[in-house]
């Protein structure tokens, strides 16, 4: 039974490496706003699987999941994100990050698509204050540089304005280490 | 891009290899250290250590491993100087070796440990101790050894034809004439023959003797036996054989520096006449060194080639992989298992014995595979005590103690992945008992114990379990003070600590805010950390027991599972959650009996045969759903870790399976109750419980939690 599930590498970059101060960010909503990681950090987008609740982890912590075989920790983002929680729907996704010393499952609402975002489309999470939050990297603007002619009309209707806002997350901090009953 | 894959592969390869003779060398020192207290050397020991670090060396060079390659050279030079007896082996010389190895062990380490080791300081020692060069008098002297014979020993034989004139051992002039047609063999067998009563020092040709297809050789050979013993064992009655005796008058001794250094074979020509070699009543030579049972010398070629004999090394991460695999097949047979079920439920009888039968062999396979998978992962326990070894031979040196250690059941297996693990605890538990437990010499002997303090580490298989016992022989901890202690830091109230029995108050130790405590660390004779120990332990699904008497000693057990791959678990259900629990800490599964359950100080209990179980309801604990009642859970499943016993509550018992226990990711670990979890088949994961962890939580008074209890 072949697991229903992307490469990220194979359909979502159109160019795996990262030239000129253009980097590549995977866009994806989670409740009414819509993020973004770094290609880089993607491992794969799948399903959602058959998910086992671990009793006294942290609440934003779904459960475990299997992956081929692998133990591995989901994080329900709407928690980490700190947005009410929400029905799951046909759309909904796991991604698949590595942060560095572990491989863990996001639980986001949809995978929109990549943008490979300019520095000047960039700007740094400083705009926002002193108290932002430590994952939130920055603010992608893909709407200061060309539209994607591929967008689809309903992606486009995510967003009211033509000025598209992506939060950009670091996935480390964003993953860290949480402290069991935290 | 693959060769940089090769590369690293070769590296790994290194590292392994590195590890090897690292712990080979730092047995060879431990035999040394043994060798020196009995008053004895060990010059193969010594040749060994010689090679390993050679080896060591040249690898590390090949490798780029520069730092270790610079270590090794140091090392290597001592070893030489050792060998040939320009030093002289004591405790302060082996102090400096035993460093190194730790040296090389931490060059190996992560960068931090790397950048701890100071090449150029530890150089500067072991030049240090260089210079100091015990001046020799020169036994050769008082011999009947002629210059034209010394002069071609090299520097290594010169230094074994001493060292052995100094152990009072008898040294021998043999003279035989071999065929030139099989000199090899023939030598060989001769070599062979001497091998086990003497030391051969040197052998040479003494062209002499010879005569067309004949060639003498004359050979120098140390030994305790009298000659007509070596005469006896060498069975060649054309052999000549004679002692070389000391001198009658030590007046005018030839030096040595007169003999010509480096000179060939050949020289030996002019020798034989000059040689006094009285062939008649043989007078063994005593000298006043105790004469010590030596080992043959054998042919260092030899050594370094037996070890690579059938033995294959091979990375315990593939056999994690080839673990997993099995696991996987254990899913497969399981669904093949149904699929015949179901076959012989429908129409086609005949193929379905087929299918039964097949599957039947399938299964029998099956079991072999997994069993040799987990054969392959045994290790023997030795591996870990020989570090053991090193660490007591370390602190005892450090703390001037005289400490001895005796193993018991070395050759005992169990799972590489716990003998390392188990690596830290023990090393942790040793050291306690030299720093606190054992006494300084003068208070034993005031005492009226033996001076030397004894350690002893016995370890035995019981059932799936390994039970490893570290006793000492020292102080012991008083429960009393640990009991004032405890309420005195407030781990304990005042109540909760005279209600607990001697052996739980010894236990208290393994309390966090207990042990830390460094106050306390000194009055009850036991170190900090002994949290740490009891975590790693049952970390590995193992307890940790500890019993002392005052005066007489503290003995720590350590139980552990042999294994922790494929394990039989029992699965069941609570509140419609499957969860799982290795079947070896599972005493039995009894039907609840509800009418019978009693509330004592908050605790429910039942009473099972007479004695008294405590019951942990698993929704609560894991706060499942709403507060259990005696309608939904029916059974009770009796665990029991170390000598403590517990009755999980559950809905319903779902059978027993062999499973793969896989950790959970970093993020999970260390999740209290929860071991691991494993996939059943149909990818969706079960969790795993960590019986000993649970006990622990649900009988273990938490520090807290006492005082909390005490405060209300």
């Amino acid at each position: 039974m072949s697991q229903p599930q992307v490469k990220a590498t194979k359909n979502y970059a159109p160019e795996p490496t990262e030239e000129g101060g253009v980097r590549e960010f995977l866009a994806f909503v989670v409740a009414s706003e819509t993020y973004a990681l770094p290609l880089s950090c993607i491992r794969e987008i799948m399903r959602v699987p058959s998910v086992t609740p671990v009793p006294r982890a942290q609440r934003e912590v779904l459960g475990i999941i299997s992956v081929r075989g692998q133990v591995t920790t989901l994080i329900d983002l709407r928690q980490r994100l700190r947005v009410p929680a929400g029905p799951t729907s046909s759309r909904t996704r796991v991604l698949l990050v590595d942060q560095g010393d572990e491989i863990m499952g996001l639980l986001c609402d949809r995978v929109q698509q990549v943008h490979r975002l300019s520095e000047k489309e960039v700007e740094l999470a400083s705009v926002l204050g002193a108290d932002a939050a430590s994952y939130v990297m920055g603010i992608g603007r893909p709407g200061q540089g060309e539209r994607k002619a591929e967008s689809t009309a309903e992606e486009r209707a995510d967003h009211d304005s033509e000025d598209e806002i992506l939060i950009l997350l670091d996935p480390i901090a964003l993953l860290k280490r949480q402290v069991n009953h935290g | 891009m693959v060769s940089g894959k090769d590369g690293e592969r070769a590296k790994e390869e290194f590292l392994a290899e590195a590890q090897e003779l690292i712990e080979g060398l730092s047995r060879g020192l431990l035999e040394l250290d043994t060798g020196i207290k009995q008053g004895q050397r060990s010059p193969d020991t010594v040749n060994d250590l010689f090679r390993g670090v050679h080896t060591l060396k040249g690898l590390s060079g090949m490798f780029g491993f520069e730092r270790l390659g610079r270590m090794s050279h140091v090392l290597e030079d001592m070893l030489e100087d050792l060998r040939l007896g320009r030093v002289e082996l004591t405790q302060q010389v082996l102090d400096v070796l035993f460093e190194g190895v730790d040296n090389f062990q931490r060059l190996l380490g992560d960068p931090a440990e790397q950048a701890s080791v100071d090449v150029e300081t530890f150089s500067g020692r072991v030049h240090g101790l260089a210079r100091s060069k015990v001046k020799q008098h020169n036994i050769l002297e008082e011999f009947e050894l002629d210059a034209s014979m010394l002069g071609v020993l090299t520097e290594y034989e010169e230094h074994r034809l001493r060292t052995n004139l100094e152990q009072g051992l008898t040294v021998y002039r043999l003279r035989v004439r071999l065929a030139l047609d099989v000199i090899d063999t023939a030598l060989d067998s001769l070599k062979e023959r001497v091998k086990n009563l003497a030391e051969i020092i040197t052998y040479l040709p003494s062209m002499d003797g010879g005569g067309g297809d004949e060639i003498e050789i004359e050979m120098l050979l140390a030994s305790k036996k009298s000659e007509a013993e070596v005469r006896t064992a060498l069975g060649r009655p054309d052999a000549k054989l004679s002692s070389v005796e000391r001198r009658k008058t030590a007046a005018a001794p030839k030096p040595l520096t007169a003999a010509t250094p480096a000179v060939t074979a050949a020289a030996a020509k002019e020798s034989p006449a000059a040689a006094p070699a009285p062939a008649a009543a043989v007078v063994a030579v005593k000298v006043e060194a105790p004469s010590a049972p030596k080992k043959s010398a054998a042919e260092g070629g030899d050594v370094s080639l037996r070890s690579i004999t059938s033995v294959v090394r091979v990375d315990i991460r593939k056999l994690d992989h080839l673990m997993n695999v099995v696991g996987e097949l254990g899913t497969v047979r399981a669904a093949v298992a149904r699929l015949v079920e179901r076959l012989r439920a429908g129409a086609a009888p005949a193929l379905s014995s087929e299918a039964h039968r097949i599957h039947r062999a399938f299964q029998r396979h099956l079991a072999e595979v997994q069993e040799s998978v987990l054969d392959i992962r045994m290790v023997p326990l030795s591996q870990l005590f020989d570090k053991v070894a090193v660490v007591v031979r370390q602190v005892a040196r450090e703390q001037s103690k005289e400490v001895k250690l005796a193993v018991v059941g070395a050759e005992t297996e169990v799972d590489k992945l716990i003998a390392e693990e188990l690596a830290d605890p023990m090393m942790h538990i040793v050291r306690n008992a030299i720093d606190h437990g054992i006494e300084s010499t003068e208070v034993r002997t005031k005492n009226g114990k033996p001076t030397t303090g004894t350690l002893t580490v016995v370890a035995h298989q019981k059932g799936n379990h390994v039970v490893i016992e570290l006793s000492d022989d020292g102080r012991g901890i008083d429960s009393n003070v640990i009991r004032e202690a405890a309420v005195r830091k407030g781990v304990l109230s005042e109540q909760a600590a005279s209600d607990l029995t001697r052996e739980e108050l010894l236990n208290v130790i393994f309390m966090p805010g207990f042990s830390t405590a460094r106050e306390v660390t000194d009055i009850s004779g036991r170190g900090v950390g002994m949290d740490v120990v009891k975590t790693n332990i049952t970390r590995l699904g193992g307890a940790v027991d500890i019993d002392s008497e005052k005066g007489g000693g503290t003995k720590v057990t350590i139980t552990l599972p042999i294994t922790l791959a494929i394990i039989s678990a029992l699965l069941f259900e609570v509140r419609g959650r499957l969860f799982a629990i290795p079947l070896a800490v599972v005493q039995e599964a009894l039907r609840m009996p509800s009418q019978a359950v009693r509330t004592v100080d908050g605790r429910e209990v039942i009473t099972l045969r007479g004695t008294t179980l405590p019951l942990c309801r698993l929704a609560e604990l894991f706060a499942l759903g709403p507060i259990a009642d005696d309608a939904t859970e029916h059974y009770v499943i009796v665990v029991s870790v170390g000598n403590k016993r517990l009755g999980m509550c559950v809905e319903r018992l779902s059978g027993q399976q062999d499973i793969v226990i896989k950790g959970l990711g970093r993020s999970l670990a260390g999740t209290p109750g929860i071991s691991g979890a494993t996939d059943l088949g149909d990818q969706h994961l079960v969790l795993v419980l960590d019986a000993a962890s649970i006990i622990e939580e649900v009988l273990l008074p938490r520090a807290g939690v006492l005082a909390v209890g005490v405060a209300t």
